[in-house]
């Protein structure tokens, strides 16, 4: 349970961050982000905590006040 | 011109058998090890040398970290059958009876194969402020002046790579790593605590007193045996303890 409020607030994190960092494309490349794991089995916790660990990570980098906004190659 | 010929005999092939760790972030299998075999006679003595080998000939997609191969910049630390050291320090074991087991670093979370994850560490060796703090500049046109028997207390402090071989070895760090600083970040705040140009010695022994950071040491020594520049943090986390028991008596003295 501890795990899976890890990750939806990690989630509602990146979305709020995603904001002021440019606002509605930014937040779909948030949404992508977790939906490319969604297939991820619920009982394979190293392979959640890694996955968590990897997106803080992320998230710290897109806060910081010299990050305007990201984008990707729209393909 | 003379010709120059590498031996004229042939080496035998020698095999021995490393049991190196993988695992891949990007497929969702176990951690495992895998086996790889090497002439050892066509290899240099090393295990850097038998890791970079693999690397070339075998598997391209082994992950490690290395660079100057001369055991000065502490990228290659690693756990070689159980002993934390540097790849390209550590000899191999020519017996090829023995299988050799090369991990990463204990306790440490994996980022691909051989490489880990070091943000703690670094930011506990930020956290300790690793620079000098002064008071007062300097005069106009002159350095912080030290004397040489001041200059000498820094021996044995000043050469840490920051290579992580002794806070992983050491089991209390492994238990507390988000709060315990470990030998490796201590060693280097006792540096910068016996500097003598330095002014905020009390303040940098106030910073360490308090349940975790410095007190989880458990005289374990772990740190000391495994240290590839041959440093004993071991000695300095006392002196530290010491110094800290010290202004804690004077503290008492001057209220009391």
């Amino acid at each position: 349970m501890g795990l899976q409020r890890q990750v939806l607030s990690l989630y509602r994190q990146a979305l709020r961050v995603s904001r002021d960092k440019g606002g509605e494309p930014v937040a779909r490349i948030v949404r992508k982000e977790f939906e490319e794991f969604r297939h991820v089995d619920r009982k394979n916790f190293s392979r959640i905590e890694y996955l968590l660990r990897k997106g803080s990570k992320q998230l710290e980098t897109l806060k910081m006040s010299s990050v305007k906004k990201i984008t990707t190659d729209a393909s | 011109m003379q010709q120059y010929s590498v031996g004229t005999e042939k080496k035998p092939v020698v095999e021995k058998e490393f049991l190196i760790y993988r695992w891949d972030p990007e497929n969702e299998d176990k951690p495992k090890y895998e086996s790889y075999k090497v002439d050892l006679n066509s290899c240099g003595p090393m295990m850097l040398d038998v890791l970079l080998k693999i690397k070339d000939e075998q598997d391209s997609t082994l992950a490690l970290r290395r660079s100057c191969r001369e055991g000065i910049c502490g990228s290659c630390a690693m756990n070689i059958d159980g002993t934390n050291g540097l790849a390209c320090l550590t000899r191999v074991e020519k017996d090829v009876s023995k299988v050799s087991r090369v991990a990463p670093l204990p306790h440490m979370f994996v980022v691909k194969d051989l490489v880990v994850d070091m943000s703690n560490f670094y930011a506990q060796y930020k956290s300790i402020k690793p620079y000098l703090r002064k008071t007062t500049p300097p005069e106009p046109g002159k350095e912080n002046l030290q004397s040489k028997e001041d200059r000498a207390k820094l021996d044995g402090l000043y050469e840490c790579i920051l290579c992580a071989c002794c806070s992983t070895s050491c089991p209390s760090y492994w238990w507390a790593s988000d709060k315990y600083l470990g030998p490796a970040v201590l060693l280097n705040a006792y540096r910068w605590i016996i500097d003598s140009r330095d002014d905020f010695t009390e303040q940098r022994l106030a910073d360490l007193d308090d349940q975790y950071k410095l007190y989880r040491c458990h005289t374990i020594n772990n740190c000391t045996a495994v240290c590839p520049k041959h440093l004993q943090p071991s000695v300095a986390i006392s002196k530290i303890k010491q110094l800290v028991a010290a202004k804690g008596e004077g503290d008492v003295a001057t209220t009391a």
